[in-house]
């Protein structure tokens, strides 16, 4: 029971980080209909620049750097990129950002070597004990995080002539357009959320209990695709949700591989894909996000 | 218009008629010169020998791949500077993988033809897509990975003993040193794949030998996060763990052990460290519980050659010491490659089939330290060397690793069998 | 006519006199581009005709390469063909009720799922794929012609060996499959499946039994991608996991995608440019000027033909929107 507990808590605390990374592709695609496989590199890029700086600019700083660094290369691969070919299919704009995230991610992992660059997060290794479960304190301060932005997404979304924006664009971009709302605009916006967002859950991502930042840390945000799917792909609810739960199952199946082995040995990786096929056969468009409807 | 294109055509083939056949023909030539009287082959003329090296320059080992070259280019350097082998140049013929089998292949076919061998293979799914290639053409091999799978093989040349052995070796200290008694129970973290599901062949035996409970873990790569696999052990009540992963997940297992005061000696194959662990939030995990058995030498072994490699090192890279053990790996291989072929010229047989059978006629290579022990190559069944280097992860020492006593090798190692 | 007869007899006698005057790095780099041509035959015809987004394809690609190097030791090589490509079809019919279901994005996501399930039971299912050893692929012979060089065979002073030999068989696997694609494409079955992706309702209310064709759109994608698993099999002599991962379904996506969807030209130009670009690009690294020496540090050719790759695939969606197919047309219309 014990462990039940112990891994529940460290799976949700896992999953409230790969809700940040799933709530940055669901913004993406709201707003502007892109699947961003590069949203692993630009999260790379974020970790890479706070793990940089943090020594010479002390680790608060840092982070604002790599904030602003990863947000500024989501928003240009929108402007200069995908702006141009607006109006392609779901395919090519992923494969277009698929190129990208090539481009990225080698230029990275060359600058990073076989290093594993520490993040410098004054949390080190602490520990701190939450009703007699012992968790890493990086983890506890990424789930406060968590919480907070999302809640302030949540509001952001609800109230603001941006969050109206960007809705009345993700349900009729031709219609809002011609109500007077920058399209352009809303979109650059989103995509620099998602950059920002993406470089929070890097650096959480590679706090301890992680090493710290090496080359290969732009794959975990493939992690977060079951996620985001499993939500459902426009439902910014469904991706904390969902980030939740894969983060549990992945912990979960981790923890309990001895009992588990007659499914074959190493299932944290794969369980999150499992479940996500799972949901998909019951509720074919995840479990938060709008069904498609049949117009004649 | 369609014209055009098929003058284009027809002149391609043209201008790409040529060399096929030319390179086959050469092959096995006696080489003009001074030396008359060694026999070459592909690979050799008579003022160089080029060697094959195929890391991963690109993919997920792009990294590691690269220290490999720089131990390689290292040691092969220096030869030259020194005048060679044979009186022939060392040239060094590089083509990146990728880590990804079919650009492996394609690499493989285009320099296969002008080597004289592999100095270097990168992953063990590399090799086993080459072997079939490899055993045609007669050509050695050094595997840059320790599996006791791909033996026994006569092209194979690993520089040491396999992770089996070593994890045979981690259990034996585990009992001797640190008080593991029968009845125990003992944590396992391993890798998907040769490296892990090696190593956990020999901890099994070793388990079974000894009376000890094994608790396995399988992960990834792409795992870095080891929190269920920590708690699982606990729940188990490990006495000891047995890792056969990355630095990364090194890092993450000592550190979260540490916090859920779960206070054990791990024990780690060679792969498992790297001197920038000691950066990390976990150093301190580290430097308490954590212990690494390879054949490989720690730096801070005050041998030889580990001696001139560093020295070496610091002249070619002057801001310090290697951070990743690859380019010590390579630069033992390179060692043995160069007995092999020093070997081969004093019989007077450079070509393919020479150089692998002076491979298989070295009983009793010393490479100064580097490797732990001997290394006899003249059985393709059994790794060529059975002693490792224990060592304790330091602050102060070179590399972070100080070695505890003389290379050994555990008594329950020679029951075993591959 | 005749004029275009004669183009043909050219270009068959050309790709026929290829494995005579190139070396093995090129007909293996072919052998593998060729592996990829009818698997993304495959994949355009799902992707392109019937609009059913796929990142499965390695998937199936490997069940037709484990599926031939299991079977080719135990029943004839070409009946172990035969069988291997119908495997890969049942993979694809058994998964096609989740396709029914599951639209656009999330078809294209959840088949992402299939990828790692299959890499999961490849790396477990030891007893028939060998886990990460892998498994040898026993070679092809058809009526007791083996491709194999242990025959030493010889022509024209080349000496034949199963590289040589294996050009062959793709050159007939190619044909064979750009011949049905196309004609596929063009009947009326190809029509029915163009319809269903335009509109799904204007589809049925035409009397097009939208969730039949769309099955029998997987299922012949996935026996395309089965053929293209045996040919790559075979031309690796020994199939690892590793080899049909992830990244492997992202390359037959960009493959289809710059090629020009729904194009079988384009997605076999795709495939070729995919598959041949960054082996040459390696192959040629050495005589570029301005790269650092492997292993010395500095953008090395391994990254710069990576990043070129990178950059290639964004200009082909930048600049030339239809694909590598529009290219061709675009020209055509202007001669």
């Amino acid at each position: 029971m014990n462990q039940f507990v112990t891994l529940l808590v460290g799976g949700l605390f896992l999953g409230a980080i790969y809700s940040l990374v799933a709530l940055g592709f669901v913004t993406v695609f709201k707003a502007t209909h892109v699947i961003n496989f590069a949203q692993g590199s630009v999260l790379l890029l974020g970790a890479y620049v706070i793990a940089r700086l943090h020594e010479s600019l002390g680790f608060w700083p840092a982070v604002a750097v790599g904030l602003l660094a990863a947000a500024a290369c989501s928003v240009l691969i929108d402007v200069v990129l995908i702006r141009r070919i607006r109006r392609a299919d779901l395919g090519t704009l992923a494969i277009l950002t698929l190129g990208v995230d090539i481009l990225l991610a080698t230029e990275l992992s060359r600058r990073i070597g076989t290093d594993v660059l520490n993040i410098g997060a004054p949390w080190g290794n602490h520990v701190t004990e939450l009703f007699g479960i012992r968790v890493a304190t990086s983890r506890v301060v990424a789930g406060c995080v968590a919480a907070v932005l999302v809640a302030g997404f949540w509001a952001a979304f609800k109230f603001t002539d941006w969050g109206i924006a960007m809705r009345s664009a993700a349900e009729d971009g031709e219609t809002a357009s011609l109500m007077g709302i920058r399209l352009n605009r809303v979109a650059a916006a989103a995509w620099a959320l998602a950059g920002a967002l993406a470089a929070v859950g890097g650096l959480f991502l590679t706090s301890f209990p992680a090493a710290g930042v090496t080359g290969g840390v732009g794959v975990l945000a493939l992690a977060c695709i079951p996620a985001v799917v499993l939500g459902g792909f426009d439902s910014p609810g469904g991706a904390v949700i969902g980030g939740l739960i894969i983060g549990v199952v992945s912990v979960l199946t981790a923890g309990y591989q001895e009992e588990l082995s007659f499914l074959g040995r190493g299932l944290g990786g794969v369980a999150p894909f499992a479940v996500m096929l799972l949901v998909l056969l019951i509720r074919p468009s995840g479990l938060f996000g709008t069904r498609e409807l049949t117009r004649v | 218009m369609r014209r055009l294109g098929l003058v284009a055509v027809v002149l391609a083939f043209a201008v790409a008629a040529c060399g096929k056949g030319g390179a086959d023909e050469s092959a096995g030539g006696e080489a003009a010169g001074g030396e008359a009287a060694v026999k070459t082959g592909p690979g050799t003329t008579a003022d160089t020998i080029t060697l094959g090296y195929l890391p991963d320059l690109s993919g997920v080992f792009a990294p590691n791949g690269k220290a490999m070259m720089e131990g390689a280019n290292l040691y092969w350097d220096a030869k030259n500077e020194a005048g060679g082998i044979c009186g022939r140049q060392i040239k060094v013929s590089v083509q990146d993988t990728g880590y990804d089998p079919q650009k492996a292949v394609a690499a493989y076919q285009q320099l296969s033809g002008d080597v004289v061998g592999l100095g270097l293979v990168l992953g063990s799914s590399i090799v086993s897509a080459l072997l079939p290639n490899v055993q045609q053409e007669g050509m050695f091999l050094n595997f840059a990975g320790w599996t006791s799978d791909i033996l026994p093989n006569e092209n194979v040349a690993i520089a040491g003993t396999t992770y089996d052995i070593e994890a045979i070796n981690a259990v034996d200290f585990l009992l001797t040193q640190k008080g593991l008694k029968e009845g125990d129970t003992v944590g396992h973290l391993y890798f998907e794949g040769d490296y892990g599901e090696n190593a956990l062949k020999g901890s099994k035996f070793a388990a079974d030998k000894h009376g000890l409970k094994l608790v396995e873990q399988k992960i990834t790569p792409a795992d870095q996060d080891m929190t269920g696999q920590v708690s699982a052990f606990k729940k188990a009540g490990v006495k000891a763990i047995l890792f056969s992963a990355a630095p990364p997940q090194a890092a993450s297992l000592a550190g979260l052990a540490a916090s859920q005061k779960l206070d054990v000696p791990i024990v780690a194959n060679g792969p498992g460290w790297t001197p920038q662990l000691l950066t990390t939030p976990a150093a301190d995990a580290l430097a308490a519980n954590y212990h690494v058995v390879s054949s490989m030498a720690p730096l801070s072994v005050q041998s030889e050659g580990v001696t001139k490699f560093l020295s070496e090192y610091e002249a070619k890279f002057p801001e310090g010491t290697p951070s990743s053990n690859g380019s010590l790996y390579a630069y033992a291989g390179a060692q043995i490659a160069d007995a092999a072929l020093t070997k081969a010229c004093e019989n007077k047989d450079l070509t393919r089939k020479g150089v692998l059978d002076a491979l298989h006629s070295l009983t009793a290579l010393d490479t100064g330290g580097v490797v732990a022990g001997t290394l006899d190559f003249s059985d393709p069944a059994s790794p060529p060397g059975n002693l490792v280097y224990i060592a304790k992860v330091s602050k102060e020492a070179p590399g972070g690793l100080e070695a505890l006593g003389e290379p050994s090798q555990a008594a329950d190692a020679e029951g075993y069998s591959f | 006519m005749s004029r275009r007869l004669a183009i043909y007899a050219v270009v068959i006698v050309a790709l026929a006199a290829v494995p005579i005057w190139f070396e093995s790095f090129w007909l293996q780099t072919g052998l593998f581009a060729m592996a990829a041509i009818i698997a993304a035959i495959g994949l355009t015809i799902l992707v392109g005709i019937a609009g059913q987004l796929s990142l499965a394809h390695a998937f199936f690609v490997a069940v037709g390469a484990y599926g031939y190097a299991y079977l080719a030791d135990k029943i004839p090589p070409l009946l172990a063909v035969v069988a291997a490509v119908l495997l890969a079809g049942l993979a694809g019919a058994l998964f096609s009720p989740i396709a029914g279901r599951v639209r656009g994005i999330y078809l294209g996501l959840a088949s992402l799922g299939l990828v790692f399930l299959g890499q999961h039971i490849l790396q477990n299912a030891t007893g028939i794929t060998g886990g990460y050893r892998g498994i040898a692929v026993p070679p092809f012979s058809v009526l007791g012609f083996e491709f194999t060089g242990a025959d030493g065979m010889v022509v024209l002073g080349v000496p034949y060996g199963p590289l040589e030999k294996l050009w062959y068989l793709g050159l007939v696997l190619v044909a064979v499959s750009l011949w049905y694609g196309r004609n596929l494409v063009r009947s009326r079955p190809g029509r029915a499946l163009a319809t269903v992706r335009d509109s799904e309702v204007a589809a049925a209310t035409n009397g097009i039994d939208v969730v039949r064709y769309k099955a029998a759109a997987f299922t012949v994608s996935s026996m395309y991608a089965g053929l293209g698993g045996v040919l790559m099999a075979l031309a690796f002599g020994r199939i690892v996991p590793e080899s049909f991962g992830f990244l492997l379904s992202v390359d037959f996506l960009v493959m289809v995608v710059i090629g020009g969807a729904g194009s079988v030209g384009g997605a076999a130009a795709g495939a070729v440019f995919v598959t041949a670009l960054p082996l040459i690009l390696n192959h040629y690294s050495g005589s570029l000027p301005l790269l650092a020496e492997p292993g010395s540090g500095g953008v090395g050719a391994a990254e710069l033909s990576r990043l070129l790759y990178g950059a290639a695939i964004v200009a082909v969606l930048l600049f030339a929107r239809d694909g590598l197919a529009g290219l061709v047309h675009r020209k055509e219309r202007v001669v």
